[in-house]
């Protein structure tokens, strides 16, 4: 391999964060002499990917396999880029300081849309072809996975293979099946065959491209699966979270010891994406979860720890987790967080195990100012669940409550955006009676408001996101209704929501507009002061698409979908028949406490509900 | 924080691609090490405990340190011996620490005590010569002050006070390197990189500073 750092570092006096690309921290792992090299790839900077948890564990688990070796690679930051092409230095692995373009394969995650434009910068600077179909035998195959590969079809075009779902097993099959490819001199397309055999592999060349009017089709000739279905992991437990993560140097976001303690949240809002693709509920014991836990601080010396999950208070041994790590770290300076708490779990016990350390802010999510929207969207948490977990956090001492609401949900009234206003007014209340009159200064409430993006595979994918307009609208009378003193109001810029709903549902016409903006310019754009909607709209403009009729027109539950070849397992009846419940303003219960509703997850990909490690059978 | 503690203090070393750290960066690596490595340390009162620690004088980015130094307070005795091959074992690879020593309670904070700073400046170019780099490092010293912006805001560096030890230059053709110690104090921090970028605009020489190292803090009452 060849070793860059000669041509890298005089670059490194020039440029902002020189810590972004100098590798060197406490847990890398190297091997230099691996037969198999994998580029994993976080399309934004370091400081942003260096929280991935799925990288982390697909780092962990590649590197622990025979003959593989896996690196880093983030997105250069603007500075870095523009020095790297004047000085003729391509995109490199932090680990080896070597070109990605001399690795095997390239892994990219798409934790999001607006990082699409970012894959192309990486692809570009790396000098290999940004479509798929240009990439020639010696270069490395370019593979996607995460979170947005549940509607892969915008970004499609870019990629030789999309795995869909999770990555544990998958990751070692794919490296298996292309080390065996080459080991036997096949041809590129040949690989990408073996490659269409590995469930949960999807490769859009095999196939006719989607569009906004329907799903991706295999060719004719072709053995690819006409759907493609998930990866699931059964069992979480047989694979160990990862024991030293690497201890970044810089400031980067969600700095601290993560453990996922369950994965998968049957809740059921029917607007939650993550809810419904990560089916079903897969539980870590809590003998686990405290060895990993303490591990993983003993090996990083890390002063945070974070209990990860999409809903951690729903563990059903989170108490107990909590009480033996509050014991063990007793005296230490070392705080846990719970990053997603439902309102409805956060008790007087659940508030004093975690406010035993350091205490920052507590965050819940109502979504809805109505009890009426909350039962449309199914989020099951009742205006007293709020209040009386409001009691109890301020009650044992917090003082600062950030609170997570959506506009433009279906069926929405002005009714409901002023119920967001009154929730926060009664909130205020019961933390002013709670909080004794000396400390009633410090009360912060954090009200942060996001747009509702329809996402694919969920009850709400056929509805129209809110226009720009009708946003503005919304915020301008939710300005009005809540309160000033003590309270922080926050929305998320509507641009980027319009944007996002538009790439979240679009097909593969959409490459084309990802491919312009970058050419003109765009990268970035999850960042507030990279983004700019006028050049997005020239670039759509170009392409002869409607980004509004994209994102806001309505689509008909019987017409196909462009992700409909892909399946999370919830069958598509499900879905209707959620959509329908939603209408009717009827709740679905949670299934991983209640009888199963059907969804088609557990018989249709043989997997099963486990709660405390052990299956509900 | 516990009734007694013992106050450890640890030299290490911030070499190669570490150089490009922050101070701030290289702080928190430290105090990370420092739990890695199973050491006892005591922890601050009040609302938002931390670590006992107290650091040095700031080293930039891009400079590379051979014996920068951190105080530790720890709540039981180890072997300074011990501690140190336990701090080894869990720093990153160029953030290494040499030595470790227990220190009175009595003696001054690292920043007030240590106040003179040894320096090696690399500079590289056709023409430069140790003999020609020494004679532009006199040239600015001769002018007795020397101004500088930094961040906005001008300084102005009596020369005499901030080098107590004059300049020399070592090295060959094509590669010369200066040596000096910088006094440190109310007034600031006169940058290395700085003082010679100025000696070879001034002298016309063509040249640029590619490596800065400190290769060591003192007390004014130690000898160099």
């Amino acid at each position: 391999m060849t070793d860059l750092w000669p041509l890298v570092e005089p670059l490194l006096a020039r440029i902002e964060r020189p810590a972004r690309y100098i590798d060197s921290e406490f847990g890398v792992r190297r091997d230099p002499d691996a037969p198999y090299r994998a580029a994993l790839l976080y399309p934004d900077t370091y400081e942003l990917g260096m929280a991935n948890q799925a990288l982390a564990i697909l780092y962990d688990l590649l590197n622990s396999a025979e003959g593989v070796a896996a690196e880093r690679v983030y997105v250069p930051w603007k500075d870095m880029s523009a020095a790297m092409r004047a000085a003729g230095v391509p995109l490199f692995t932090l680990e080896s300081v070597a070109p990605v373009r001399e690795c095997d394969l390239l892994g990219i995650t798409l934790p999001y849309e607006l990082t699409y434009t970012n894959i192309c910068e990486a692809l570009d600077l790396a000098g290999l072809p940004l479509y798929a179909t240009a990439r020639g035998e010696d270069d490395p195959l370019v593979i996607a996975g995460g979170p947005c590969a549940f509607n892969p079809e915008p970004v499609a075009d870019f990629f030789d293979a999309i795995l869909i779902g999770e990555g544990e097993e998958a990751a070692l099959d794919i490296v298996a099946v292309h080390r065996r490819a080459k080991a036997d001199g096949l041809t590129r397309a040949a690989m990408l065959d073996a490659l269409a055999t590995v469930p949960g592999v999807y490769v859009p060349s095999l196939y006719e491209p989607a569009t906004v009017d329907g799903p991706a089709r295999p060719r004719p000739g072709s053995t690819a699966p006409a759907i493609v279905e998930k990866r699931v992991v059964s069992d979480l437990g047989a694979f160990r979270t990862p024991p030293c993560p690497i201890v970044p140097f810089m400031d980067v976001v969600h700095d601290r010891a993560n453990v996922e303690v369950l994965r998968g949240c049957t809740r059921g809002c029917r607007f939650c994406q993550a809810g419904m693709v990560y089916r079903p509920v897969r539980e870590r014991d809590a003998d686990a979860i405290v060895r990993d836990a303490l591990g993983q601080l003993r090996c990083t010396g890390q002063e945070e720890l974070s209990l990860t999950s999409l809903s951690t208070t729903d563990h059903s041994q989170i108490e107990e987790v909590l009480r033996r790590l509050t014991a063990a770290l007793r005296g230490r300076a070392v705080s846990i967080g719970l990053p997603s708490l439902r309102v409805d779990t956060f008790g007087i016990s659940m508030a004093r195990l975690v406010g035993e350390g350091k205490k920052g802010g507590l965050t819940f999510a109502p979504e809805a100012g109505t009890q009426r929207l909350r039962d449309v969207v199914n989020k099951n948490v009742s205006e007293d669940d709020l209040l009386d977990t409001a009691r109890a956090a301020f009650g044992e001492g917090w003082r600062r409550l950030k609170l997570y609401f959506m506009i433009g949900l279906p069926t929405e009234t002005d009714d409901d955006v002023r119920g967001i206003g009154e929730l926060v007014v009664r909130v205020l209340e019961v933390a002013r009676e709670t909080v004794p009159p000396a400390q009633r200064g410090g009360i912060k409430i954090g009200v942060s408001v996001s747009t509702f993006v329809p996402k694919a595979h969920t009850p709400f994918q056929w509805e129209g996101q809110l226009t720009l307009e009708q946003v503005r609208e919304r915020q301008r009378v939710l300005r009005e209704c809540v309160p000033r003193k003590g309270v922080d109001l926050h929305w998320h810029d509507a641009e980027v929501s319009f944007l996002e709903g538009g790439l979240a549902r679009g097909g593969r016409e959409l490459a084309r507009v990802i491919e312009r903006v970058w050419r003109s310019g765009g990268m970035f754009d999850a960042w507030t002061e990279e983004f700019s909607l006028p050049r997005w709209l020239d670039a759509f403009a170009a392409e002869g698409i409607d980004p509004v009729a994209l994102a806001s027109s309505p689509r008909d539950p019987a017409a196909p979908l462009p992700w409909d070849h892909i399946s999370s397992g919830v069958s598509r009846a499900y879905l209707v028949k959620e959509r329908a419940r939603a209408f009717a303003g009827e709740t679905t219960p949670d299934c991983s406490f209640e009888n199963c509703t059907a969804c088609g997850v557990c018989p249709g990909l043989g997997v099963d509900i486990v709660l405390g490690g052990a299956s509900r059978g | 924080m516990a009734d007694t503690t013992f106050r450890l203090r640890v030299t290490y070393g911030k070499t190669g691609r570490l150089r490009f750290l922050a101070h701030l960066e290289v702080l928190h690596a430290c105090e990370r090490s420092v739990r890695r490595a199973g050491l006892e340390y005591a922890v601050t009162q009040g609302f938002s405990p931390r670590m006992k620690v107290a650091f040095g004088p700031a080293l930039p980015v891009g400079t590379e340190g051979r014996a920068e130094s951190y105080d530790l307070w720890l709540t039981r005795f180890v072997h300074p011996a011990t501690a140190l091959e336990a701090l080894r074992g869990a720093s990153p690879e160029r953030l290494t620490p040499v030595g470790a020593s227990y220190i009175s309670e009595r003696e001054p904070s690292l920043a007030a005590a240590k106040t003179l700073a040894r320096y090696e400046v690399v500079v590289e170019g056709p023409d430069m010569g140790p003999d020609r780099l020494a004679e532009a490092l006199d040239g600015v010293v001769a002018r007795g002050s020397l101004e500088l912006v930094h961040k906005g805001k001008d300084k102005v560096y009596d020369l005499e006070l901030c080098l107590p030890e004059g300049t020399q230059a070592t090295g060959e053709i094509g590669r010369a390197v200066a040596h000096f110690t910088v006094r440190m104090g109310p007034w600031g921090s006169l940058r290395p990189e700085a003082l010679v970028s100025e000696a070879l605009r001034s002298s016309g020489l063509t040249g640029a500073v590619t490596y800065v190292t400190r290769i060591g803090l003192r007390s004014e009452e130690e000898s160099s």
